[in-house]
């Protein structure tokens, strides 16, 4: 599947910007299983200095510096990216969970990357009540995926999708008690409860496409940066990928931007100013399958 | 092991003393003990003057630095090898730091648990370099806390890698013993600190990339500033490496490069010595707390066009649990043992460590595993509830612990109350890299404790430093920093590399001095003619127009003003005067500037202020507010005239001591913007006599009254004997220039001052005081050409209202020209309002 992203976000200012240094999280990362056929940024203003590089995870990371004095800033990610998700494991076939939890812990050959995800992090800290709720899908020696199927449908069931009722300091017991959010929301839930039962977890960031395939809902959280949860399976399956805002195994309708230990490693666009004041914002995403067009149109 | 005797420095098993103390005692003795005493009294007053606050954890009170007359002695050949074993430490830990900081290795041969590393909250992921990329070592400077164990041998306890604190109490210690204890001094010839200091600032300059034109590198030490619980310490060695002691709103990032924001414009900066959080070096990756980072400096460290030392990310070698590593990662990366064995530590993550310690927590100091910065617990001494709660979160998470075995310091002789008393005391030894290897201090720094609890070895947080003396071998030894091909420095004069907010800083310190000179004027004027009994109208009419001074001076409010000459305003003033009233906030702003600019005040200069502003704070508290409110006034005038006393040491001084550029001429600008106002503020009120304008007499104690506070009666009586008209008088306070405390003299003395500071003439600032003293003169010439020079004074009022708003133009328009470089910054980001949108 060929997917085609266009990510506009636009800053108004209430007073003019002097300096203006932006980091952003917004090329698509290449992967085995999704293809970067063609990637681009830009901005208005011009930025006066622009570094690309690879963060500590292996996302691709810009950097943009404007010193020239604004008042409002644009800036619109392109992308055409092939996804393909190789088919998961049977989950039944999958590792007992405590051993995937045991062999994070010890590290060294074929986990110590992995390992780094089940710590907590400074917007997913351990929840006691997130691992009491997790740990209803792992009873001793279930397959680790079957778990993770089963809570990624839990919270699907148990919370309801709501939109400005949260923010990003809400804490996740806090979600708990509510029984509702947007997909950070749930994505930080799933990855606190896997991490309190010692099982690595990642905040996963990107998209997932806008309009249905015909004859299907429309998805939660498109024309939005979306969210989803990374899980370890263990060294030899690796990871799998979980949206629980639409209860679904991630395979063919969501594009990644990259992934981190929470929202704070990851986040798209972030920005130091000097000046500003208030400022207004305007987001708009925007994922079309490539040639499917004139099909779903039709 | 931890019932073993300590082992004491000076005494050996034997009852006989250790060689090495050989010539100390002697000194010792024949000073005596109360004169040791007596000492150690002078010492501990000497540092609570300097302002020296302590390293040790305290609130927010920081008692101040402590020092003992009496050092802590080690033998050369015993120093040296403490020196060689931390050299191959600080080595190893920097291989560490490299491999964490790159490849990491060691975490995919299992050599180090990921719990260590990716749960270290000082394991910076913005300052990982993808494998393959080169990088400059992370540590320039290192220290390590030892203790002596019980068996003879030195063990580590502790690594400080962020940022070795306690470098300027080295300094300050010694240079306090050879003040204090010169018998002691001298009775040895000494190792000296200098070598260090000239190598590591020798070493900062060789850090800087090269510059493409040739100039001299710019360095730069980061401090949070005067909250910091270590500003006297940045102050210290900021001095003695001659590099500029900044803030993170003093620097700016652009096209890649950090900069100075100075008065001459942006100064680059090459090397930021670093001492502030690591975290907290860039806001657009680190924590987003606004204050002390500056954004893009990340990216200016990964251009390669700045060096940070030590690396932001370095402070994660103080793990405390790395320890339990270290001779296996000694073998791994050096290929060699471990010379100087640390404290036998244990991470409890591991099985085979918590099967060791088992359930006998007691035997142990029990640390976080990663935070170095988080005191020891001594299980043992933890009352039965709280041990056992800690043996609960440990089974939680052992991962997050590690254990150390307990083990008793060695004792140092140390003054006390009854002669030399023998206390734990541990080590802190400090090495710098000059490019090729490490450099030991020759000395360090003891810190004595009151005896641990015999019960349980827990060693009180409270104590006192000592200086650590390593004598002389040979003349050999002497070493010094390797020629350098620095390029001679240019002459440079003025003002230039003045920071902005430093700038800003003495402007106002100046206009606060001469706030709280002209305070103590009208009070010491006001307290005179309260004590009269029965005020005459004259005197009665100079006090209304007192009262309205005092009112705009803050010293008094308008409804209570308005009965001036009563006995309950004279209380209300007093009370006003010594409770926390207007003068107390006026010489705590003083206290708050000084303070601020304690790098830049001379020594002598920060004594003046620091006791001046101390003995001022206790005479205004002392003013007796009983009954007899003649005895108030009393004591109010004559604190009153210590202020003015106290202003005209601090002028004094500045003009003796300070170099005219830079922070004098602001510190200047400040009292004569600040002079200016009050001068056309209180003339405006002085003027305002009910009925003056058609009967001159009525205008006599208001023209008494301008002279007495301009300091002027001599002056005038000199040139115009008793005879009081209102054209002489304005001449006297508006236009003469050679009068020191008129209006002209302030002004002109502005506009010249801002002709220095522009470098040249004609700039919008200095016309516009030059267009003020116009002002002045001609408001003089119109009152002497008046047929009634009474009523044309008192029309004067709106000129003279104008004028006071002219004056604080004048100040905004300084302010803006040269303070307000840049707004202040913040943040976009992951903040809520955009948080709600980012992604769902």
């Amino acid at each position: 599947m060929i997917y085609r992203v266009r990510h506009t976000t636009r800053y108004a200012y209430g007073s003019t910007v002097d300096l203006a240094a932006h980091m952003l999280h917004l090329r698509p990362r290449d992967l085995p299983y999704q293809r970067v056929v063609s990637a681009a940024i830009s901005t208005l203003p011009e930025a006066s200095r622009r570094q690309d590089r690879l963060d500590h995870f292996g996302n691709a990371v810009t950097w943009l510096f404007i010193d020239a004095p604004h008042d409002a800033f644009e800036v619109t990610a392109e992308a055409e990216v092939e996804v393909g998700y190789p088919a998961p494991p049977p989950a039944e076939a999958t590792l007992p969970w405590e051993r995937v939890a045991a062999l994070a812990r010890a590290g060294g050959p074929g986990a110590w990357q992995a390992a780094e995800f089940r710590f907590d992090s400074p917007m997913c800290p351990g929840v006691p009540a997130a691992g009491a709720y997790a740990a209803e899908s792992f009873p001793a020696g279930r397959p680790v995926l079957a778990g993770l199927l089963e809570l990624n449908h839990r919270i699907r069931a148990d919370f309801r999708f709501r939109a400005g009722v949260t923010d990003l300091h809400t804490p996740v017991a806090e979600i708990l008690r509510r029984r509702e959010g947007v997909c950070q929301d749930f994505t930080n839930l799933m990855i606190s409860g896997l991490r309190s039962i010692g099982l690595p977890a990642r905040y996963m960031s990107g998209y997932i496409r806008t309009r249905p395939p015909p004859g299907q809902p429309r998805r939660r959280g498109a024309d939005q940066s979306h969210a989803w949860v990374g899980a370890w399976l263990g060294p030899e399956d690796g990871w799998v990928e979980l949206d629980p805002t639409n209860d679904v195994l991630v395979r063919d309708e969501h594009v990644v931007l990259g992934w981190g230990r929470d929202y704070g490693d990851i986040s798209p666009v972030r920005g130091v100013m000097l000046g500003g004041g208030d400022h207004g914002l305007e987001i708009g995403v925007d994922l079309e399958p490539v040639g499917e067009d004139a099909a779903a149109g039709g | 092991m931890t019932d073993s005797a300590p082992l004491d420095e000076m005494v050996d098993g034997a009852g006989g003393f250790r060689p090495h103390w050989g010539g100390l005692l002697g000194a010792l003795s024949s000073l005596g003990r109360g004169e040791l005493a007596e000492r150690a009294g002078l010492l501990d007053q000497h540092f609570i003057e300097e302002g020296a606050t302590s390293l040790l954890p305290g609130g927010a009170n920081i008692p101040a630095w402590r020092c003992d007359p009496v050092p802590l002695i080690l033998p050369p050949g015993e120093f040296d090898a403490l020196a060689a074993g931390l050299a191959q430490r600080a080595d190893l830990l920097e291989a560490v730091l490299q491999d964490v900081y790159g490849p990491q290795h060691l975490l995919a041969e299992g050599l180090l648990p990921p719990a260590l590393v990716y749960a270290n909250p000082a394991f910076l992921r913005s300052c990982r370099e993808a494998a393959g990329h080169r990088r400059g070592p992370l540590l320039h400077l290192y220290s390590a806390d030892l203790l002596r164990a019980p068996d003879g041998q030195w063990r580590v306890l502790s690594d400080r890698t962020a940022g070795a604190t306690g470098l300027a109490h080295v300094l300050e210690n010694r240079r306090a013993l050879s003040r204090y204890v010169p018998e002691l001094v001298r009775a040895r010839e000494l190792r000296r600190h200098g070598p260090f200091f000239d190598i590591w600032q020798d070493s900062l300059q060789r850090l800087a990339p090269p510059a493409a034109d040739g100039r001299n590198p710019g360095v730069a030490m980061l401090t949070a500033g005067h909250s910091s619980p270590h500003w006297y310490e940045h102050v210290v060695l900021s001095r003695r490496l001659s590099c500029a002691l900044v803030e993170g709103g003093d620097l700016t990032v652009r096209d890649g490069a950090l900069y100075l924001k100075t008065l001459r414009g942006l100064q680059p900066v090459d090397v930021l010595l670093r001492r502030v959080d690591g975290r907290q070096m860039d806001p657009l990756e680190g924590d987003q707390s606004p204050g002390h980072g500056v954004a893009g400096l990340l990216d200016a460290v990964r251009s390669g066009t700045v060096r940070i030392v030590n690396d932001p990310g370095a402070g994660f070698a103080e793990a405390p649990a790395l320890a339990a590593f270290l001779p296996a990662l000694a073998q791994r990366l050096l290929g060699e043992p471990l010379r100087l064995a640390g404290a036998r530590t244990l991470w409890l993550g591991d099985p085979a460590a918590r099967a060791i310690v088992g359930a006998d927590l007691d035997r142990w100091m029990v640390r976080r595993a990663v935070d170095g910065t988080v005191r020891s617990i001594t299980a043992a001494a933890l009352p039965d509830a709280a041990r056992a709660e800690l043996a609960q979160r440990i089974l939680a998470a052992p991962e997050e612990y590690a254990v150390s075995a307990r083990m008793p310091a060695s004792v140092a002789p140390c003054s006390g109350p009854r002669g030399l008393e023998p206390r734990p005391v541990i080590l802190r030894l400090f090495l710098v890299h000059d490019g090729r290897g490490w450099q030991a201090l020759q000395g360090g720094l003891a810190r004595a404790f009151p005896a641990p609890d015999p019960g349980t070895g827990a060693r009180p947080a409270m104590g006192f430093s000592k200086d650590v003396w390593v004598p002389f071998e040979d003349m050999a030894e002497v070493q010094g920093p390797q020629q350098l091909s620095i390029p001679s420095l240019p002459i440079r004069r003025g003002t230039g590399d003045l920071p902005s907010r430093v700038a800003d800083n003495f402007f106002w310190l100046g206009r606060y001095l001469e706030r709280l000179e002209s305070a103590a004027r009208l009070l010491r004027a006001s307290a005179a003619r309260l004590a009269t009994t029965s005020p005459s109208p004259r005197e009665l009419a100079e006090l209304k127009s007192l009262a309205a001074c005092l009112v705009r001076a803050g010293l008094l409010d308008a409804e209570t003003a308005r009965e001036i000459g009563t006995i309950p305003v004279t209380r209300a003033l007093l009370r006003a005067v010594r409770e926390r009233g207007r003068i107390q906030s006026l010489l705590n702003q003083v206290a708050r500037l000084a303070g601020l600019l304690r790098d830049r005040l001379t020594g002598e200069m920060h004594l003046a202020l620091n006791r001046g502003l101390r003995q001022l704070a206790e005479e205004f508290d002392a003013v007796p507010l009983g009954r007899d409110e003649a005895h108030g006034l009393e004591a109010l005038g004559h604190a009153s005239a210590g202020v003015l006393g106290f202003a005209a040491t601090v002028a004094g001084l500045a003009a003796e001591n300070m170099v005219r550029g830079g922070g004098r001429l602001f510190l200047d600008l400040g009292r004569r913007v600040e002079r200016a106002q009050a001068i056309v503020a209180e003339l405006t009120r002085a003027l305002e006599q009910p009925g003056a304008a058609s009967q001159p007499a009525k205008l006599e104690p208001g023209l008494r009254l301008a002279l007495e506070l301009r300091d002027s009666v001599i002056t005038y009586r000199s040139r115009y004997l008793t005879v009081l008209q209102a054209a002489p008088v304005l001449d006297l306070v508006l236009a003469d220039e050679g009068n020191p405390r008129g209006l002209a003299f302030q002004l002109a003395a502005a506009r010249d001052m801002l002709v220095d500071l522009e470098g040249k003439p004609g700039s919008p600032l200095e016309q516009m005081a030059e267009s003020l003293i116009e002002e002045a003169g001609a408001m003089v010439r119109q009152v002497a050409e008046a047929p009634s020079q009474a009523e044309a004074a008192v029309r004067l009022r709106p000129r003279l209202v104008a004028m006071e708003d002219a004056v604080a133009t004048l100040s905004d328009g300084i302010t803006r020209r040269w303070f307000a470089l840049l707004p202040a910054s913040h943040s976009l980001g992951p903040a809520p309002a955009i948080w709600l949108r980012g992604a769902a």
